[in-house]
């Protein structure tokens, strides 16, 4: 199971800088192994950003945690 | 990579950083030489643009300019490659063919990775630039090439020679002119610069205007490590450049390496390094606490109604020491001064009315 702590502690390192940019990203819910996040700030709307974190998020997610499964951006 | 069609020395950035204006400055005195150069940098660092540079401020720049990256063909083919072929040199070989030697005739040949070439072939360049002459595979006459040879290299060819694997003789043959190129952590001044360049370029090809950048993306950008050096930024700007939909660049266009690499310190330092002026304007702390000191005192007065004493015991501090700071902040307006007697009650109530 995939604790929250462990998806903070990733989410943690990329926020200060989403935050400078008066944005934010939001652990929302944990689902088994998935972690449901939002995208919150000036950076939520666009398609672009979305994509970015969608990929990049993920990626270290399932870098850091072996059972790391999914990422749903809500 | 840039063809030598795309090539205009308007094109290229100079930077701030010292080392690169040394590059530029040496770059300028050698064009008018015909000696060999080498340069040698990590990937992405400009060899290319560099040769373009050398080829184009020189006297040949009205001949061509011929780039040939030597890490693209197998061992056989390099040959043929640099040298050309006979018709019937080999099966398929159905016409003749020039050579990168004899197409940049009177002008530049810019061997890239010279690095990546078989120690087989290292005998026969060495030849071929010594003489000024090459021989067509399969063919049997010399052909004079008047050509300028510029080597690019990713390695360290001092460090190869020594392990065997580039013959000495072509090293110093080619080592006449040397220039190396930092890669772009070792000057991150430039990368702002080069930031704002690539922004300014790419928005132009794509007829907009050039965007606001966010603080946070350019904290990102300068703390990230960039392996693929100038490239790598130039790819970056022109991906941010096609999906940003908004007019500013936020961190939520930047792609996930660069904000990972970016963040890869503590959260912490990033959220201080953030808050911190970033621009270089001085600010002076005696002004600043001052300013701090004068708020706080003006507040303390104001919650006391300016009853000096009541100001002290709010601040902590005693009633004489606030009498010198509030001399010190000039805050001695009449209204406050007409506070230093609290056990006049009748003055408490209009205190204004008072002084007047």
């Amino acid at each position: 199971m995939v604790s929250r702590e462990q998806v903070e502690s990733v989410l943690g390192r990329i926020r200060p800088m989403m935050q400078a940019d008066g944005g934010d990203i939001e652990l929302v819910d944990l689902r088994g192994n998935s972690a449901h996040v939002r995208l919150t700030g000036m950076c939520a709307g666009c398609p672009s950003a979305h994509m970015t974190l969608y990929m990049g998020v993920e990626m270290a997610l399932r870098d850091e945690i072996k059972e790391f499964e999914e990422l749903v951006v809500v | 990579m840039k063809g030598p069609t795309t090539f205009s020395p308007d094109n290229v950035v100079v930077g701030h950083s010292a080392r690169m204006r040394a590059i530029f400055d040496f770059v300028k005195v050698v064009s008018r030489s015909d000696s060999s150069v080498i340069i040698t940098g990590e990937s992405g660092t400009g060899k290319e643009v560099i040769a373009n540079l050398l080829h184009y401020s020189s006297s040949r720049r009205h001949q061509p300019f011929v780039a040939v990256s030597c890490a693209l063909f197998s061992e056989n083919l390099i040959e043929t490659e640099l040298f050309g072929h006979e018709r019937g040199a080999f099966t398929g070989a159905i016409k003749d063919k020039p050579g990168r030697f004899e197409m940049a005739q009177g002008g530049t040949l810019f061997l890239d990775d010279i690095d990546d070439v078989p120690l087989s072939m290292q005998v026969k360049l060495l030849r071929a630039i010594q003489n000024r002459t090459v021989e067509r595979v399969g063919g049997t006459r010399s052909i004079n090439v008047n050509v300028r040879v510029i080597t690019g290299s990713k390695k360290d060819l001092k460090r190869m020679v020594a392990e065997g694997t580039f013959r000495e003789d072509l090293y110093y043959r080619l080592n006449v002119l040397p220039i190396v190129l930092p890669p772009l952590r070792e000057r991150r001044e430039d990368i702002p610069v080069l930031m704002d360049f690539f922004f300014r370029r790419f928005a132009k090809a794509r007829g907009i205007e050039p965007p606001a950048v966010s603080q946070a993306v350019r904290y990102a950008f300068s703390r990230y490590r960039w392996p693929g050096n100038v490239r790598e930024l130039e790819n970056s700007c022109e991906r941010i450049i096609q999906t940003c939909s908004c007019g500013t660049v936020r961190t939520g266009c930047l792609a996930a390496g660069v904000l990972f690499g970016a963040s890869s310190g503590s959260p912490a330092t990033a959220a201080a390094d953030l808050a911190a002026p970033t621009d270089a304007t001085s600010i002076s702390l005696d002004d600043r606490l001052q300013e701090v000191e004068s708020n706080l005192i003006s507040w303390a007065l104001k919650v006391s109604d300016g009853n000096k004493s009541r100001a002290a015991e709010l601040l902590g501090i005693k009633r004489s020491t606030l009498g010198d700071r509030i001399a010190r902040c000039g805050l001695t307006e009449p209204a406050a001064k007409e506070h230093e007697e609290p056990a006049h009650p009748e003055d408490s109530g209009e205190p204004f009315a008072a002084s007047a």
